[in-house]
Order: C-alpha cells, then sequence, then structure tokens
C-alpha cells in the first residue's frame, strides 16, 4: 500500500497545490500573529519598571493629600521619591496654544530617579525646567530653549525645556516637569502610585490608605497588566485567524472531495486486486496527513519570514517594537492546528470515497459523474437551523442579549451553509439567467450549477468573508452614526475661540474664514461682564447659527446665562458655590449689578451665553467677544488647531472646541474598520485559492466534454470567456448572498449592541464600502479563473478527446 | 485500388498528408503521406485495426488535429494556415461529428444539445430541419430527457441529429457504435445510411468492424499510417480480401 500512497501523491502532487495553499496561509497567519504580539509584549513591558527602578518600594493607589504628604515628606527627609502618573494640561509657547492638553509627568531632581532616556539637552535642575518628549517636541515645533506655559489660568507655570527624551508609550508623557511644577495641576493630576525611596514604616504612617509593595512586585504587576492588554489583541487576532482556517477548512474539504470524485476508478481498481476499505481509508487520510504535514511546516517557514519582515517594518515607526520572537508553545500549536484542520476536512470526502464497490472498475467508463445531490434529510436539518437561528436572533433583538445573539448568528449561518447546494445553485441560474442568454452565459451557468454541493462548498467560502466583512463595516457605520449624535452633543461646536479679558478684532471672523478647512465662521457680540473683579465674556445667541453641530439647542431665554462647567469652576470659589446652590448669577456691567438664572452645560467655549435682550440690557454697544467655527469634512485636526491656535494667540483669546476629540474618536473607527476589514481579507483570499481550485480542477475533469464542445465549434476565447463567467457567477451569488446575510446581520448586531445602550437605533449602510467589497469579492472570482481557463483553451481538441 | 467514375464532388481531401509525433528517437508516425479524396454524398467507412492511424486520419481531415506534412481540404477551404480560431469557426460552419462516447454534454437535454452547435455558432435555428432530423432519427418524445436518461443507442442518435441539424458538408464519426451492442449498432448503423440517402450528407466512420463497414458505400483501408486500399461499394468477399491481403 505504501508504494501505492507515494506514487498517487507524487502523481497528484499539482492538485493539492491549492489546498495547500489554505492551509499554508492559515498556519502562517497563525505564526504571524504570535510573532508580532510576542514582539510587542516584550518592547511594552521592558520600560514598564524604568520609573521606579532607583528605589525599592512603591506606593500604590495613594490618595492625593497622601501624595502631598508623601512628596513632602521626602523633601524633607533627603531620599528620593516620585510620583507616577501625568495631569492633562494645555501648552502654550508665545501665547499661542499648541495643544489643547498634553499629559505631563514628573522628572525627578533626584539623579537616581531619572528613569528617562535622555536624547538631547541634559535633566531639569530647579522647578521650572521641563524635558519634552522628541516626537511630540518634533510635531510641535517645540526645541531645546523653548519656554512653554503649561495650564491656564492662575495655575498656569512657565517652564523652559532642557531637554528631549524618548518616551516609552507606557508610562510615557509629553513633558515632564519637577514635582513642585507639576503639583499646581491639581484639578486635572493623576497619581497612580508613588515611587518610594523611604522607610515602609514612614510610607505606612504617611499614607494610610495605600499599600506599599516592593518595586520587583510593583513591576510585575504593571508587566502583567500589559501582557493582558496584549493578550487580548492576541485572541482579537485568533478570533480572524480561526474564521480564516474556517475558510480553509472548507477548501480543503472541498479539494479533496474533488480530487477523490475524480479517482473514483483508481479506488475502485484497488479494491478490485484486493485492497481492503480499511486500508483504502488508511492510505488516503496518510495523504491528508502528509499534505498537513507539508503545509503546516511551509506555513511555519513563511509566517516566521513574514512576522520577522512585519516586526522590523513596524519597529520603524513605532520604536516599542521588541525583537522578533515566538514561543514554542504557539508554534507548535500553530502547526498543530493546521495538520488537524487538513486532516479534519479531509475526514468526510475519505469515508464517502472509500464506500466505493470494487465493480465500479469494471463499469465502461461514461466519464466522471460526479453529481451529488442534496439529501432530503440536509434540507431539512438545514430549515430547521435556520428557522431556529432565526428565531434567537429575534429573541436576542427582543431581549438585547449577546450571546443570544451570537448562537443565533451562528446557527443561522450554519442553515445558510446546509441549504447551500440548493439554494446557490437556484441563485446561480437566476443571476445567470438575467445576464442574458447566449451560449457561452448557459453553459457557465449550466457548469456551474452541474455539482450542487460542490458549488456550494466553493461558494460558502467567499460567502463567510463576505458576509463578515458586509456585517462589521455596516455594523461600525451604524455605530458611527450613533456616535455622530453622541459627538454633536458632545461637541456642538468644532472650534470656539472666545476673548479672555479684551474684545477680539472685528475682522478675525474673517480671517478665521480663510483658514484652510474650515467650512463657516461666525461672529458673536457680546459684552465683558466683571464677576468680583475676574472678567466673564457673554456672548448674544439670537437663533441657532449654522455652525452648530447637531439638533442641540443653545439658544437660551431671557434673563438667563448659560455657563460651561469649565466656566463656573474658574469663577471664585463663593461665587461658584452660589451658581451650584441657587442657579445664580450676579454680573457687573457699566457699573451696574444684574442677577441671571444660570444653565451649566459645556461644548461652546470660555463664554456665558445670553438672549440679544439680555445682552441689550447689560450693554448698549457690544462687541465681538466669540467666533465659532465649523470645520469642513475631512480636516487635519492638527492643523486647524495650530492654525487657530495662531490667531487665537495673536488676540489674546482662547481657543477650545470638540473637532479634535471628533477626529480623534473617528480615527479610532476608522483604524478598527480598517484593522478588521484587513483580517477578514485573508479568510476572502483562501476562498478565492478555493474558487480558483474548484474551477482548475474542474477543467481537469471536463477536459473530454470541453475538447467535445472545441469540436463543435466552440472557440477558445468562448471556451475561456464560459470559465469566466462561472467563476464570476460564483462569486457574483457569494457575494450578493454574502452582502445580504451581512446587512442582516448587521442590523440586528446594532439592535443588540447598540440599541442596548441608545435608543431609537437605525441601520446605515456605508453603500460605497459595502460596494466596494461586493465589487472586489466579484471581480476576484474572476482573476480566480485566469489560470484556470487558459489551461483548459490550451489543451487541442484532438489531446482532449484523447483524455481518459 | 479502384475508385469510382461516380464521384462528382469531392468533400474532403488529403494530399502527402503526415503526421508524426514526438521527436527523436521517440518519434511516433501516425500517417505517413496519405493521399486521398472523399467523395460527397457518399457514406465511407475509413478501416483498420488498433494503431493503424485512423483516428489520427479522422482528426487530422476533421481539422482537430494539424498535419505535420502535406495538406488537407475540407468543402474545397485548405485547412494549413487556418489559426485555431478561424479552423474552430470553420468546424462550426462545415463539419458534424458523432464520437464513440462523451458524445452529449451531461447537464444539457437531448433536445438543448442536438441545438448546441447552432447556439455556439449563433444561428438561427431552423426548425424545419430540426424537425426532420428528429423525425428522422425517431427522437420526438426523447427530446426533454438529460443524457443519462437514455439509452447508449439512444445517446448516439441524439449525437447523430446534433451532427446532422447544422447541414455539414461532411459528418465525421469515430467508432460511433464501439460502446453499443449489436441491436443497437444496427439501429445507429442505419441511420448513419439514411442521413446519407435521404438527407444527402457526406459521412466519413472511422471503425475497425466488419460489421459496421458493411453498411458504408465505399470502405478506405489503411495500416501502419498508409491507405491500403479505396474500394467502392465492395462486396464483403472483396473487402475481406482487402483487409485479410495486407495481414497476410
Amino acid at each position: 500500500m505504501r508504494t501505492v500512497l507515494l506514487a498517487s501523491m507524487r502523481h497528484h502532487t499539482r492538485r493539492y497545490v491549492a489546498a495547500s495553499l489554505a492551509v499554508v496561509i492559515g498556519v502562517a497567519f497563525v505564526v504571524v500573529t504570535g510573532v508580532l504580539t510576542g514582539a510587542t509584549r516584550s518592547g511594552l513591558t521592558a520600560d514598564a519598571g524604568a520609573p521606579v527602578a532607583g528605589v525599592d518600594h512603591v506606593v500604590t493607589m495613594p490618595g492625593d493629600r497622601e501624595v502631598t504628604r508623601l512628596m513632602e515628606a521626602a523633601a524633607e527627609g533627603g531620599f528620593p521619591a516620585m510620583a507616577v502618573g501625568y495631569a492633562m494640561e494645555p501648552v502654550f509657547r508665545d501665547g499661542i496654544q499648541l495643544t489643547q492638553s498634553a499629559d505631563v509627568s514628573e522628572v525627578s531632581l533626584d539623579p537616581a530617579l531619572q528613569w528617562q532616556t535622555l536624547e538631547d539637552g541634559r535633566y531639569p535642575a530647579s522647578a521650572d525646567e521641563a524635558l519634552a518628549d522628541l516626537n511630540r517636541a518634533k510635531s510641535s515645533g517645540v526645541s531645546i530653549g523653548d519656554v512653554v506655559r503649561i495650564g491656564s489660568g492662575d495655575d498656569a507655570a512657565d517652564v523652559e525645556v532642557v531637554g528631549l527624551v524618548d518616551s516609552p508609550s507606557v508610562g510615557g508623557a509629553s513633558l515632564y516637569v519637577p514635582w513642585q511644577t507639576l503639583q499646581r495641576f491639581d484639578g486635572t493630576l493623576w497619581v497612580s502610585a508613588v515611587a518610594w525611596g523611604g522607610s515602609t514604616a514612614a510610607a505606612g504612617e504617611l499614607a494610610p490608605g495605600a499599600s506599599v509593595e516592593t518595586s520587583a512586585d510593583w513591576i510585575a504587576a504593571q508587566q502583567a497588566e500589559i501582557s493582558r492588554g496584549v493578550d487580548i489583541i492576541a485572541i482579537l487576532a485568533l478570533l480572524f485567524v480561526a474564521i480564516a482556517l474556517f475558510v480553509g477548512a472548507l477548501v480543503i474539504a472541498n479539494t479533496f472531495a474533488i480530487l477523490f470524485a475524480q479517482r473514483m476508478r483508481d479506488f475502485a481498481l484497488l479494491r478490485c486486486v484486493g485492497v481492503t476499505k480499511r486500508q483504502l481509508r488508511r492510505a488516503v487520510r496518510l495523504e491528508a496527513l502528509a499534505l498537513g504535514l507539508v503545509a503546516s511546516t511551509l506555513g511555519l517557514l513563511v509566517g516566521g519570514a513574514l512576522g520577522v519582515a512585519l516586526v522590523g517594518l513596524v519597529g520603524v515607526w513605532f520604536d516599542d517594537m521588541g525583537g522578533a520572537s515566538l514561543s514554542p508553545l504557539w508554534a507548535g500549536a500553530a502547526f498543530a492546528v493546521g495538520v488537524l484542520v487538513t486532516v479534519g476536512a479531509a475526514w468526510l470526502p475519505t469515508r464517502a470515497a472509500t464506500r466505493v464497490a470494487p465493480l465500479a472498475a469494471l463499469r465502461p467508463d461514461t466519464g466522471v459523474d460526479v453529481r451529488t445531490a442534496a439529501g432530503r434529510w440536509r434540507l431539512v436539518l438545514a430549515l430547521a437551523t435556520l428557522v431556529g437561528g432565526s428565531a434567537l436572533l429575534a429573541v436576542s433583538v427582543a431581549t438585547t442579549t449577546v450571546p443570544v445573539m451570537l448562537a443565533g448568528g451562528a446557527l443561522a449561518f450554519v442553515g445558510v451553509l446546509l441549504l447551500g447546494p440548493v439554494l446557490v445553485p437556484a441563485l446561480v441560474r437566476l443571476v445567470g439567467g438575467l445576464a442574458g442568454r447566449g451560449p457561452v452565459r448557459r453553459l457557465a451557468t449550466g457548469n456551474a450549477v452541474r455539482n450542487p454541493r460542490r458549488t456550494a462548498t466553493t461558494a460558502a467560502s467567499l460567502l463567510v468573508g463576505v458576509t463578515l466583512t458586509t456585517a462589521v463595516l455596516t455594523g461600525l457605520a451604524s455605530s458611527r452614526t450613533a456616535i455622530d449624535r453622541d459627538m454633536d452633543e458632545s461637541y456642538p461646536l468644532d472650534a470656539t475661540v472666545t476673548a479672555i479679558d479684551a474684545p477680539l478684532p472685528a475682522d478675525l471672523a474673517e480671517r478665521v474664514a480663510a483658514v484652510d478647512g474650515v467650512d463657516d465662521a461666525v461672529a458673536l457680540d457680546g459684552t465683558l461682564a466683571s464677576v468680583r473683579e475676574q472678567s466673564v465674556p457673554l456672548v448674544a445667541l439670537g437663533s441657532q447659527p449654522g455652525v452648530v453641530r447637531g439638533d442641540r439647542r443653545l439658544t437660551t431665554p431671557d434673563g438667563v446665562v448659560r455657563l460651561s462647567y469649565d466656566l463656573v469652576e474658574a469663577l471664585p470659589r463663593a461665587v461658584a458655590e452660589r451658581v451650584w446652590a441657587d442657579r445664580e448669577l450676579t454680573v457687573v456691567t457699566g457699573g451696574r449689578e444684574r442677577t441671571l438664572r444660570v444653565r451649566t452645560g459645556s461644548g461652546w467655549g470660555q463664554a456665558g451665553i445670553v438672549s440679544p435682550a439680555t445682552l441689550a440690557a447689560l450693554d448698549p454697544a457690544p462687541q465681538p467677544l466669540a467666533v465659532w467655527v465649523r470645520a469642513a469634512e475631512g480636516t487635519d485636526a492638527e492643523d486647524l488647531s495650530g492654525d487657530l491656535a495662531a490667531l487665537a494667540g495673536a488676540a489674546g483669546a482662547d481657543l477650545g472646541g470638540g473637532y479634535g476629540n471628533r477626529s480623534w474618536v473617528y480615527l479610532q473607527v476608522d483604524i478598527m474598520t480598517g484593522a478588521v476589514v484587513g483580517l477578514l481579507a485573508i479568510a476572502i483570499v483562501i476562498a478565492l485559492v478555493g474558487i480558483a481550485n474548484t474551477l482548475g480542477l474542474s477543467v481537469l475533469e471536463r477536459g473530454r466534454e470541453n475538447a467535445l464542445l472545441r469540436a463543435m465549434g466552440l472557440t477558445r476565447t468562448q471556451l475561456r470567456r464560459s470559465m469566466a463567467a462561472e467563476g464570476l457567477l460564483l462569486s457574483t451569488v457569494a457575494t450578493l448572498l454574502g452582502t445580504a446575510i451581512g446587512i442582516v446581520f448587521a442590523w440586528v448586531g446594532v439592535q443588540v449592541m447598540v440599541g442596548a445602550v441608545v435608543d431609537d437605533v437605525g441601520i446605515t449602510v456605508p453603500v460605497w464600502q459595502v460596494a466596494a467589497v461586493a465589487v472586489t469579492a466579484s471581480l476576484a472570482g474572476l482573476a480566480a479563473c485566469v489560470v484556470p481557463a487558459r489551461k483548459a483553451a490550451r489543451v487541442t481538441p484532438a489531446a482532449g478527446l484523447a483524455l481518459d | 485500388m479502384t475508385t469510382t467514375s461516380l464521384q462528382a464532388r469531392t468533400a474532403a481531401s488529403a494530399r502527402g498528408l503526415t503526421r508524426t509525433y514526438g521527436s527523436g528517437d521517440n518519434t511516433v508516425h501516425a500517417l505517413r503521406g496519405v493521399d486521398l479524396d472523399l467523395p460527397a454524398g457518399r457514406f465511407t467507412a475509413i478501416m483498420g485495426p488498433s494503431g493503424s492511424g485512423k483516428s489520427t486520419l479522422m482528426h487530422c481531415l476533421a481539422g482537430l488535429d494539424a498535419a505535420t506534412e502535406g495538406s488537407v481540404s475540407v468543402a474545397g477551404r485548405d485547412l494549413a494556415g487556418l489559426d485555431d480560431t478561424a479552423l474552430t469557426l470553420f468546424r462550426r460552419e462545415h463539419i458534424g461529428f458523432v464520437f464513440q462516447a462523451f458524445n452529449l454534454l451531461p447537464m444539457l437535454t437531448a433536445g438543448q444539445n442536438i441545438l448546441l452547435p447552432l447556439e455556439l455558432a449563433g444561428r438561427e435555428v431552423d426548425r424545419e430541419r430540426y424537425e426532420q432530423v428528429v423525425g428522422v432519427l425517431g427522437l420526438a418524445d426523447r427530446l426533454g430527457h438529460l443524457p443519462s436518461q437514455l439509452s447508449g443507442g439512444q445517446q448516439q442518435r441524439v449525437a447523430i441529429a446534433r451532427a446532422l441539424v447544422t447541414r455539414p458538408d461532411i459528418v465525421f464519426a469515430d467508432e460511433p457504435t464501439g460502446n453499443l451492442d449489436s441491436e443497437a449498432s444496427a439501429e445507429v448503423l442505419g441511420h448513419l445510411r439514411r442521413s446519407v440517402r435521404e438527407l444527402g450528407m457526406t459521412v466519413v466512420m472511422v471503425t475497425h468492424e466488419l460489421d459496421a463497414a458493411a453498411y458504408a458505400d465505399d470502405v478506405v483501408v489503411i495500416h501502419d499510417g498508409a491507405v491500403t486500399a479505396h474500394l467502392a461499394d465492395p462486396s464483403q468477399d472483396a473487402l475481406v480480401a482487402a483487409l485479410r491481403g495486407r495481414r497476410a
């Protein structure tokens, strides 16, 4: 039997190429995931302990007052201590805002705790000196010697940048200032731990609410935390690996089913000469095993090479990438999964193949009749799963439970796959009929549906990828609509320029409107009222201006002032308390006092909003005090903010607005969309390999038939075209079905996941994206036929007729 | 070699037709300089033992295979110099085929199989001709069946109908009865002869069966790639003598 096995493997090597390709891609995918996450993990964890490397203990989770006490005690006692945490503050240079919010951490004045990697300059020697992150400094145009102002209002501190450092992405910050300066930003400061050089007893006394642990323990905990984060990403990636492998299994199962059907006579002949059923089954399973072993080995090699290359590539932009390495466990698991998927996928076809009767070899050769039919039990099972899955989906929508939705989705999809042998040929006939009647199309349609199960499996492999991609794209687009509404609510204005203590120049609105990326700008008139000697700009809003996003009303009734939370917080404490308690604010304009009722909110910058009538009563001669801006779609947030900051700074005004946040959130959604589509693309590629494979193997099978057609007058071009039409039909049907199911799944997903949080969620189909996926998948199906079609057309009729 | 004086036109002819396969030591000479004229309106059988080159001869005459040397002309057209597409279009217009097996496309019904050549050529279906051919071959009640639902003899009749429906200048049949029992064989051969007599077709049949050749008007005997006899209306004895004479 060994001779037969080896000879048959040699003989059929070429036919196994596509199936092995599916396994190679799947295994390589696992390996690349392992290499990338390994490198990310080692890179990120490498620096985790740096801030506390110089001390023996760490005080974790201290309260605000405890931090202050600890830091003071250390200063008095002359031993090292450093706060691990950050404050989020705006940064200005020469009155111009560089960023709305930068993370500021501590740099110790004690050399023992100066953990940052200095790239240029020196460490700070006093409270008014600072370190800046190299990359952030570069993007904001800050260099050594620049004096920047951190924070706003009374807490603002001017510091000179004396050194540039390379910040790690975990535990790093944009700016580092000594504790004396950092503690001024108590409004936004959050300290998670204090690196402690003193005695543990003293720490316990000073911070009874905190816990003291050794630096080693703390570092281990930090690294574990980072690892967990990386693990979550790895698990998410493995989910896509599983999808790709599932598609791969479909392709492999189909390949074996086709190959075995073609070799039925060989099998029967073997049975005739005395090979038992068991021996035959063993032989073909050994073939599958050999294929799995070879393909998985190749997958390991390809994945390893690709992983190393990717780690190198990512390292160009992302400094914190560690070295590429692969744990033996991960490699072993990838290999085992590849072999198991191959052998598992070959299992069923093997059973069917070895059931052949020895007599089959003796029957006259009437051609390979590989017609397979959908069994009745299969149909019943398919309908049952489909109905059951749909019912579960309906339940999940009604109860917004995610696990039920996942179970229902999986069940319904399996139902569709089981129904494939009936559904797919019917759709192929329908689509083929719509395309027109010519002989080439008739031939293509006929060929595409003659083996329903094979056609269905081929379509199913592509269906998986298209369904998931469409569902994810539509789901994200729908969530994005919900996010949009939420964003409009939170950030009604893209940018605001608000006067602080002097009116704005009259032409500022015009100059703002002329800035690149500004869609519209409107100037608001108002008066600079004073509250306990503090200047508060009040602007009048008659009707909702067009620059405001969403439906949120910003206008106010007469006698009411709309104040932002920030503005209230910046008022003298007694006034602020009265605002919170009585909802009243007394302002002085033109020497007269007036009390206004207060509404609070946020999103319109540092000015109070009043009605035009109220303003007229306060000040008969209002002046421009604010410019509200709406950004054009797709404007770069950094550029816009830089340009507006320059104008605002020159006018002595404050810059606010939500465009930066909005862009950041959209960027996250875009990155997520890109990542998911990119990962699913691998499953689609495997499916296309499957289509090419099915067509390629069918060509071998139809050699005589094609020769007959050619003899009767089918030209080479017509033959190629009919093959192309067949591939296109298959991919189009899979794509149409996948798009439809994907949109349904997305609707359910949005109802269940977003509907649980937001009322009245609709579905937004990203028409262009979905269309792009559909067109790409269909055309790729066409591309998959190029090689098989050429091969089929090359055979001369005489040679084809001589084929056995 | 006897030739008939009745021949008015030549449906197909070969001059110095040579076909070799492979090269060097492995060269196989399938045909060695065949000169042959096949008369129109006759039922000619090409006979010879296995490996004599009769199938290669038919493939070359039908434009399915290219000659290594020499020329072939069919319906007055020299096939040399035609590229693959031109050759395909020529076959479509002028030549009909009946093969031993794999004659019909399994996913098309008998009727669709018969009309396939017309469809491939994008030609209008001549209903009258279709009905006539279907009638002569007795297929009227079988048109909606798939090939798998037909007997071997019925399948070959469908193949003949398909070859005739386009009114080709010449029909080539390659061992059309090779897979059939004697009763079905007789039926198929009878139909081929009727298509010559009643529909005025030209049929060239390759066979190695003496019984099959008996249905033909003329018999061409081929041996080792060369034509050894071309007999018009041979008697059984003359035919046996021609075949045996060579073997002796």
